[in-house]
C-alpha cells in the first residue's frame, strides 16, 4: 500500500523511521529464559513460562536501583537501543538511555515482553506442552495481575527483591498499579502514566471493534491459523482503529489535514489514510492476532478495585507515586488519573500528579517530549537520592 | 510585596507539622519549611512549569487548582493549610475556606489590604484604580477578583465563625502594629474554627 510515512512525532519508534535518529545505547539484545510457571487468576496452571527480557545499565551492589518498565499493548522487551535484527531503536528509546528520563547510567532497567505477548514470552502463539501444537484459543484467559506475577518471577530469577521503581504507560500503567497493590513490599516508587484503574465503556468499545475486525477475518479460523495464511487484514484494521484513539484531533489536523498522499496509486487517497495503512501493514509484520485478542481482553477486564473498595485495596500500598496524564489524551482522559490520585491520597499515599499539556493525545508518552522526560528524570533522581533518608513507609495516619 | 509574610508563617508553624501549601508556586517556601521546620508537606499548583520545578526540588506536588487540590484529601489530613497571596484571587473564598477547614485544622492566609492609605489616596485624588507594591498590576491585568481590607476580613471572620488566633501586618518593609487597616499593605492571619461554627454555604 503506502510507502513509509515521513513521521517524526507520531507513534511508536518501532513502526517509523526518524531521519538521522540513532540510539545512544548502540545495539542491545533481549534474552529468553524459562521460569517456573504461575497459576493464573482464572485457575490455569502453567508448568513453565518463557520470558523474553532485556536489561540496561548496571545493578548497584546494594541492588537498590532496579527499575521495571512495563510496555503497552503493542510493545515488547526491546525497550531501548538498536535492535540487531530490525536495525530500529526500541519503543521507548526517546526516554531510556544515558542521561535520559530513565537514566541507564544510574539505574538498572528491566523490560520484559508480557505474558500473552508474541515476542518471546509465553502467549497464544506458543506451543502447548499438552498437545504439542500452538495454544491458539486454548490459551487460558489471562489478566493484568497474571502478567505481573510473571514479571515477579523474572525478578526472582534476576535476584531482585525490591524494585526502586515500576513504570508503565497505558496497559503498562495498569501493571505498575497492580505491582504497587499486589507486591507492596517490593515496590518503592510507582509511576503509572496515561492509564486508569478500570476501562470505561468507551475504552472497551474501541477494543471490541479491534477484536471483531480480527475474528471476522476469514483467515482467523477460530484462532487456528499459521503463516502465511493468517488474519493480517483484521489485525491491520484493529491497529488502525487503535492508532486513531492514540492521536488527537489537533495532532491529526496538523500532521495530515486534508492533504492527499503524493505517491499513492489512488490520487484521491488522503495522507491520513496512507498513514493508517502504513501503521496497519507495519504492525502485522510484528504482532500476532491472537495476542491482540488476549491482551485487549485482559486490559478490558482489569479492575484494580475488583476485590474491595479503594481505601481497603490501597491500605497496604507502600510506594510513593508519580502519576502523569496528558491534556489531549481522550483514550485515557485526565479525569481517570485524577480519580486515582484522589483514591490514593485519601488512603494516605504520597502522590505527585501532573496533567501535562500536550497536543499528541495518548501517544504523548511515546514521542520525544522534553517536559515529560524532565519530570520523570527529576522525580526518579530526586527520589533515588532521598530514598535512604525517607522512612520505610511514606504513609501518615490522619488524625481523627 | 511579601515582606515579613514568609518569616511570620515559618514562625507560626511548629516542627513536624503536616502542611498543605495551596498555590505553592515553584515550591521554594515549602522546601524552606521542610528544611527549617521538618514539616511533612505537599503543594498544589496550577502552572505546569512551576509544578516541574517543585518536582525538581523533590516535593510532593499536585497539578491542579486550589479546589481540586483540596478535594484530593481526606478530612483532617493536615495541621495547616496555607493560602499565601492567593486569597483575593479566589472566585469563592468562603467555599475554599470551608473545604480547607475540612482538610486541615488551621489555615494561614495572607492578603493585600485594599484600604492602605496609598490606595485610598490614589482612588480619592487621582480617581484611578490603584497600583501599589501589594497591588502591582493595572486593573485589566490583575488576577485579584476581590478587593478587601483588614476591616473587611475581620467582619468576614465574625460572620463565618472563624477565629483569627494570630495576626500580623506589614508595610513594604516593616511590621505594622498600630492602625493596620490604614497602614498595612499585606496581612497574615492564622485561622481556626471555634465552637463548631461552620461557614454557611454561599
Amino acid at each position: 500500500m503506502a510507502t513509509e510515512h515521513p513521521s517524526t512525532q507520531l507513534g511508536d519508534l518501532q513502526d517509523q523511521t526518524v531521519a538521522g535518529y540513532r540510539s545512544a545505547l548502540g545495539v542491545t539484545h533481549t534474552t529468553t529464559v524459562t521460569l517456573p510457571g504461575i497459576r493464573t487468576q482464572s485457575g490455569f496452571q502453567f508448568e513453565a513460562v518463557d520470558v523474553n527480557f532485556q536489561t540496561l545499565g548496571k545493578l548497584s551492589p546494594a541492588r537498590d536501583n532496579a527499575i521495571l518498565v512495563c510496555h503497552g499493548l503493542s510493545g515488547n522487551a526491546h525497550l531501548a537501543g538498536t535492535d540487531p535484527q530490525t536495525g530500529r531503536p526500541g519503543w521507548w528509546d526517546f526516554h531510556v538511555g544515558p542521561g535520559k528520563a530513565i537514566d541507564t547510567d544510574k539505574f538498572f532497567v528491566i523490560a520484559s515482553n508480557t505474558l500473552g505477548g508474541c515476542t518471546g514470552t509465553t502467549g497464544p502463539g506458543s506451543i502447548n506442552p499438552r498437545t504439542g501444537k500452538r495454544f491458539g484459543m486454548d490459551f487460558p484467559r489471562i489478566t493484568v495481575r497474571d502478567m505481573v506475577q510473571v514479571q515477579a518471577a523474572l525478578l526472582n530469577y534476576l535476584g531482585i527483591e525490591k524494585l526502586f521503581a515500576v513504570i508503565g504507560a497505558s496497559m503498562g500503567g495498569m501493571q505498575a498499579l497492580a505491582w504497587a497493590v499486589d507486591f507492596p513490599e517490593r515496590t518503592r516508587i510507582c509511576v503509572p502514566i496515561a492509564t486508569c484503574t478500570a476501562h470505561n465503556a468507551m475504552q472497551i468499545a474501541f477494543n471490541e471493534i479491534g477484536r471483531q475486525a480480527i475474528i471476522t477475518d476469514a483467515l482467523w479460523n477460530g484462532g487456528d491459523y499459521s503463516e502465511p495464511h493468517f488474519p493480517a487484514h483484521g489485525l491491520a484494521v484493529a491497529r488502525m482503529v487503535g492508532h486513531v484513539t492514540y492521536l488527537s484531533e489537533l495532532a491529526m489536523a496538523r500532521k495530515f489535514g486534508r492533504r492527499r498522499q503524493q505517491d499513492a496509486s489512488d490520487p484521491h487517497q488522503f495522507s491520513i489514510e496512507s498513514y493508517l495503512h502504513h501503521q496497519g501493514d507495519s504492525f502485522v509484520k510484528r504482532f500476532d492476532p491472537n495476542s491482540y485478542l488476549y491482551l485487549t481482553r485482559a486490559i478490558d477486564e482489569f479492575d484494580l478495585f475488583e476485590k474491595a473498595a479503594p481505601e481497603e485495596v490501597l491500605r497496604e500500598v507502600q510506594a510513593r507515586f508519580l502519576i502523569i496524564s496528558f491534556s489531549s489524551d481522550w483514550l485515557y482522559p485526565p479525569p481517570q488519573s485524577r480519580d486515582l490520585v484522589r483514591q490514593l491520597k485519601r488512603a494516605g499515599v504520597a502522590v505527585t500528579y501532573l496533567n501535562l499539556d500536550s497536543e499528541y493525545g495518548h501517544d504523548s508518552f511515546l514521542i520525544d517530549n522534553p517536559p515529560f522526560a524532565d519530570v520523570v528524570h527529576h522525580f526518579l533522581n530526586g527520589e533515588y537520592t532521598a530514598a535512604p533518608k525517607r522512612p520505610a513507609s511514606s504513609r501518615f495516619v490522619p488524625e481523627i | 510585596m511579601n515582606y515579613g509574610v514568609y518569616e511570620t508563617v515559618e514562625q507560626w508553624i511548629p516542627e513536624k507539622s503536616r502542611v498543605l501549601d495551596l498555590g505553592t508556586g515553584d515550591g521554594a517556601f515549602l522546601e524552606r519549611l521542610i528544611q527549617s521546620r521538618q514539616v511533612v508537606g505537599e503543594g498544589v499548583e496550577k502552572d505546569a512549569t512551576l509544578v516541574a520545578r517543585c518536582v525538581q526540588r523533590g516535593l510532593v506536588v499536585h497539578q491542579g487548582d486550589i479546589a481540586d487540590g483540596l478535594d484530593q484529601h481526606p478530612d483532617g489530613a493536615f495541621d495547616f493549610v496555607l493560602l499565601l497571596g492567593t486569597f483575593q484571587e479566589l472566585v469563592q473564598p468562603a467555599e475554599i475556606l470551608r473545604e480547607a477547614f475540612r482538610v486541615g485544622r488551621q489555615i494561614i492566609v495572607s492578603y493585600s489590604n485594599f484600604a492602605h492609605y496609598r490606595v485610598r489616596l490614589q482612588v480619592m485624588l487621582q480617581g484611578r484604580t490603584p497600583v501599589t507594591h501589594s497591588l502591582p498590576a493595572p486593573w485589566y491585568r490583575t488576577r485579584n477578583l476581590h478587593f478587601l481590607s483588614v476591616a473587611d476580613f475581620e467582619s468576614f471572620c465574625q460572620d463565618t465563625g472563624i477565629t483569627q488566633s494570630r495576626r500580623a501586618f506589614f508595610s513594604v518593609r516593616r511590621q505594622i502594629a498600630v492602625l493596620p487597616n490604614l497602614r498595612a499593605e499585606t496581612a497574615v492571619s492564622l485561622l481556626t474554627l471555634s465552637g463548631g461554627v461552620v461557614i454557611p454555604p454561599s
